[in-house]
C-alpha cells in the first residue's frame, strides 16, 4: 500500500480529518494510473499527486469540502482541454476520483450506526 | 480508522499481497454507505466498516480475482440479498515481484541496481564468493553462494517470480534452466547466442523429451532488441523484457517508428 498511509496515520492520530483522493477509473490518456492517490489536509496541503494541473486543483477544492462534511464524494476530472491551450489538462482523458474522509473515530461511528 | 491504518501499514511493511475494498457507490442498497471499507489479506477480512455478510462474501470473491490480476479496479457488484447493485473500488497491493539473478558477473551488477530501483525483491546466486558478495551487490536483498542449479532448486518460485540466467557459460545456464523450466516462474530469460540457445533447446527436446510449449516459455536469447553494446545497456534490455512480460506490453516505439 502507498506510504501515504503513514501520513494519514500521523494526521488522524492528532485528531484531524484528512481526505484520501484515489483515481478509481480512467478513460483515454491520463497523467496517472488507477490507484494513484493523494492526501489533502483540512488546510489544503497536498501530499502525493494524482497528476497535477487543474484537475488536481479541482480535487483539492472538493476534498476540503469532504473534510468539512465528512461525506465521501466522487469527482469527475476532465482532461479534454484544447490541445493548443496552455492548460496542463490536455492529456485527452477523463478520470474519476473518489474522495474519502479519514478520521480517527470513523470505524466506531459507523458500527454504532447499525 | 486507526486500526485499519495500522493493518494497511503492517501489510506494506511485510510485503504482503492485500486489497482495500471501498464502497464508492451504494446505489439503492441501504446495506452499505459510500466510503465503507473492508481490508482483505491472506484470504481473510482484517478490518473495516462493512458488516453485511452477503456484501462481504461478494467482496471476498472479487478480491481473489483482483489479486490474481494484480490490478486495482472499480467493479460493480450485484448483491440481491442486500438490495441490489453497489460499486466497489478494489485497491490492490501486489506483493513485490521477485527477481532471481543467476550469475553474478558484469551484467548482474547494473541489473541488480536497476531492478532495485524498479522495486523488485532481488536475489543473486553464484558459486563464486569472489563475485557474489556485498561489495559488488550492496542493494541486493539476498546473495546466495553455492552450486547454482542446486541453490535454485531450494527456492520458492511463484507466479510473481522472474528468473534471469546470466551465468558465465551455457554449461552452467543449462542445468539451472532444467531445474526451473517446469516451475511457476512468470518469466525465465537465458543469455546466449542464437546458435548456443538453439543447441541447448535441441538437447532438451532430444534428451529430456521436454515439450515444445514448455521450451517456448523461455526468453532466449534474453532481452529486447535495442541493439545493446555495454553491460549496462544489456541490463536495461533484460529488465525492459521483464517489464513487458509483467505488464503485458508490446514493446514497440509508441511513435510507431
Amino acid at each position: 500500500m502507498d506510504s501515504i498511509y503513514h501520513q494519514v496515520k500521523e494526521f488522524i492520530e492528532k485528531g484531524e480529518t484528512v481526505a484520501v483522493a484515489t483515481i478509481v477509473s480512467t478513460r483515454g490518456s491520463t497523467p496517472r494510473e488507477v490507484g494513484a492517490k493523494m492526501v489533502v489536509t483540512a488546510w489544503g496541503e497536498i501530499l502525493g499527486t494524482i497528476g497535477g494541473g487543474c484537475g488536481e486543483a479541482d480535487v483539492r477544492r472538493e476534498a476540503i469540502e469532504v473534510i468539512r462534511t465528512h461525506k465521501p464524494k466522487m469527482v469527475r476530472v476532465d482532461l479534454l482541454d484544447d490541445i493548443s491551450s496552455d492548460s496542463p489538462a490536455v492529456c485527452g482523458g477523463i478520470m474519476n476520483v473518489f474522495i474519502d474522509p479519514w478520521w480517527k473515530g470513523r470505524e466506531e461511528e459507523s458500527s454504532e450506526k447499525r | 480508522m486507526s486500526q485499519l491504518v495500522e493493518e494497511l501499514l503492517r501489510a506494506k511493511e511485510e510485503g504482503a499481497a492485500a486489497v482495500l475494498a471501498t464502497v464508492v457507490d451504494a446505489g439503492e442498497n441501504g446495506a452499505v454507505d459510500p466510503g465503507d471499507k473492508c481490508f482483505i489479506r491472506d484470504g481473510q477480512i482484517k478490518g473495516g466498516t462493512i458488516r453485511h455478510e452477503e456484501v462481504l462474501k461478494a467482496i471476498l470473491r472479487e478480491a481473489e480475482a483482483r489479486l490474481r490480476e494484480e490490478r486495482s479496479k472499480l467493479v460493480p457488484l450485484d448483491v440481491p440479498e442486500a438490495g441490489g447493485k453497489i460499486e466497489i473500488f478494489f485497491d490492490v497491493t501486489a506483493s513485490p515481484p521477485k527477481l532471481i539473478v543467476v550469475g553474478a558477473g558484469h551484467i548482474a551488477v547494473p541489473l541488480v541496481k536497476m531492478a532495485k530501483v524498479l522495486d523488485f525483491h532481488v536475489t543473486v546466486i553464484d558459486d563464486r564468493l569472489l563475485y557474489a558478495n556485498r561489495e559488488r551487490f550492496p542493494e541486493a536483498d539476498e546473495i546466495l553462494v553455492g552450486d547454482m542449479a542446486e541453490t535454485l532448486k531450494g527456492r520458492a518460485i511463484t507466479p510473481s517470480t522472474y528468473i534471469v540466467l546470466i551465468t558465465r557459460g551455457h554449461k552452467y545456464d543449462e542445468p539451472c534452466l532444467r531445474e526451473i523450466i517446469h516451475g511457476q516462474a512468470k518469466y525465465i530469460g537465458m543469455i546466449g547466442s542464437r546458435r548456443r540457445v538453439k543447441a541447448c533447446f535441441q538437447r532438451f527436446r532430444d534428451e529430456e523429451k521436454i515439450a515444445e510449449e514448455v521450451i517456448e516459455r523461455v526468453y532466449a536469447p534474453i532481452g529486447l532488441d535495442i541493439h545493446t553494446e555495454t553491460p549496462e545497456e544489456i541490463a536495461v534490455s533484460i529488465l525492459a523484457e521483464v517489464i513487458k512480460v509483467r505488464r503485458g506490453g508490446k514493446a514497440h516505439s509508441l511513435s510507431g517508428k
